[in-house]
């Protein structure tokens, strides 16, 4: 019925893999950013937020070339990478990770954040007076009350992914199989001649693929607030 | 607000006023719109700066590669002078009957080359087999997309004549243009590159290794004409002046032959 040609499977697989993993990559780091600036005091902490911010508001093309200077074959990062741990990450699906994670970084810092400047401080003050260290009221409590936010988070994050262009092909260029996203390879069948069928065939998928993030995504939320809250949200 | 028979007026004249601001000016006041293909960047820019100061029409140029261009003549694009780097897409469009034909000409020729980062100490001679593969290593070689960009379809026409392609077909780095593939050897991304030789010259940052014999890929050949609905009176005056002794002399500074 609806078979998929090699080209429009690749980039599919390709899509979802540089996705799963940015999020999976960004995701420890979002928690404790967002932890930092829900909780920490410090001087230069709205400094830190807006840097944070910056793949939010920045062209994505600038990111993209930004990670180009630093992170190519002859950026320094991209040579000590090379030379100490033989890692490269120009022209490879890992670069379009490393990308899509810095795009998606802002929204999962901030959907978390939100969600841990929700909860309650006088349960985690309660979990101290019962003897318990900063960490463990922090494994046992602040995060599992923030998970909301982390899901909403994740989503966002890993829609971002889906959906990232300019900083993946400015850093990794358009290499089928290796960098070729779904967008990019939407964007390659728009400069070819008699394309057309090609690029809205792949634009279906990707509007599948999104619907399917938004119902799974929306199911978890659900059950995760009915187990914090105790009740459905109610909208 | 929106109910009321004065913003209902407004809306109408609004959009009367709109509606006849688009409509075509006297072609003189309008731009002189060329798409050419990016290897042209260089010689192309100069050439339409002296028109420009001889003759007052303002032109502007979009640069990229010759299939995408085609493909936006083909959608509407108003573009008035189309120069593309091979006669595929110039033939493609005139099957269109999307250009005019009695204006079309072939206008410049080029070579293909082999290119190194400028500081590169690679040694490479072009002969049947030649070990490209190897010299590559775990990196890639940087080209115009092989299918369809006319570089990369040069480029892959010579490698398959020297029985080289099958090899390097999983090692391409396949760029959007000529001068995007260009710029992915001159930062260094990719260790080796296939340009036009005009393109090499043009930077810097790089240097030519080897030269393509031109008997292993088609002829490279810069058609040019003017579009089907092109209303610019200027644009046979500019495709005039690209062909003629000056314009000439301009692309073979910048190393293309005629």
């Amino acid at each position: 019925m609806f078979a998929l040609t090699p080209v429009e499977a690749e980039a599919l697989r390709l899509s979802l893999r540089v996705a799963l993993w940015s999020v999976a990559g960004s995701l420890p780091l979002a928690v404790l950013a967002a932890l930092l600036l829900a909780r920490a005091h410090f001087r230069g902490k709205s400094l830190v937020d807006a840097a944070l911010h910056l793949p939010l508001v920045l062209p994505p093309v600038v990111v993209g070339y930004i990670l180009l200077i630093l992170l190519g074959r002859r950026g320094p990062l991209g040579e000590m990478l090379e030379n100490v741990f033989g890692i490269v990450v120009a022209f490879r699906w890992t670069g379009a990770a490393i990308a899509a994670a810095i795009m998606g970084f802002p929204l999962m810092v901030r959907a978390i954040r939100l969600s841990m400047e929700g909860i309650d401080r006088g349960l985690e003050a309660a979990a101290g007076t019962l003897g318990a260290g900063r960490v463990w009221i922090f494994l046992t409590v602040t995060l599992p009350l923030a998970v909301p936010g982390v899901i909403t988070g994740v989503l966002l994050s890993f829609a971002r992914s889906l959906g990232e262009f300019g900083a993946t092909i400015t850093f990794v260029s358009n290499i089928p199989g290796e960098t070729q996203t779904l967008p990019l390879a939407i964007y390659t069948f728009t400069q070819i001649p008699g394309g057309d069928a090609q690029a809205l065939r792949l634009s279906v998928i990707a509007v599948l693929l999104s619907i399917a993030a938004l119902v799974v995504s929306e199911a978890i939320a659900r059950r995760a607030a009915q187990r914090v809250k105790g009740h459905d949200i109610k909208y | 607000m929106l109910r009321t028979a004065s913003f209902a007026l407004l809306l109408r004249w609004g959009l009367l006023a709109l509606f006849l601001g688009s409509a075509p000016r006297a072609a003189c006041a309008q731009n002189l719109i060329v798409f050419a293909a990016a290897s042209l960047k260089d010689a192309l820019d100069q050439n339409v700066l002296l028109f420009e100061r001889s003759t007052g029409d303002k032109v502007v140029v979009s640069y990229a590669a010759s299939s995408a261009l085609a493909r936006q003549i083909e959608n509407g694009a108003p573009a008035d002078l189309f120069i593309s780097a091979d006669a595929d897409w110039m033939d493609y469009l005139a099957k269109r009957m999307l250009i005019n034909s009695a204006t079309r000409v072939d206008l410049l020729k080029n070579q293909l080359v082999l290119i190194a980062p400028a500081d590169s100490p690679v040694e490479i001679k072009i002969a049947r087999n030649f070990p490209l593969a190897k010299r590559l290593g775990g990196a890639r070689l940087a080209m115009a997309q092989p299918d369809y960009v006319p570089a990369g379809r040069y480029g892959r026409a010579a490698l398959q004549t020297l029985g080289v392609w099958a090899a390097v077909e999983n090692r391409v780095a396949p760029a959007e243009n000529v001068r995007a593939a260009l710029a992915l050897v001159s930062r260094g991304e990719a260790p080796l590159g296939i340009v036009y030789r005009t393109d090499a010259l043009a930077d810097r940052s790089v240097r030519i290794v080897a030269e393509f014999p031109a008997n292993t890929h088609p002829p490279i050949i810069y058609p040019a004409a003017l579009t089907a609905r092109s209303a610019h009176p200027g644009a046979a005056r500019l495709l005039a002046f690209l062909g003629s002794a000056q314009g000439r002399a301009i692309f073979r500074k910048y190393g293309f032959q005629d």
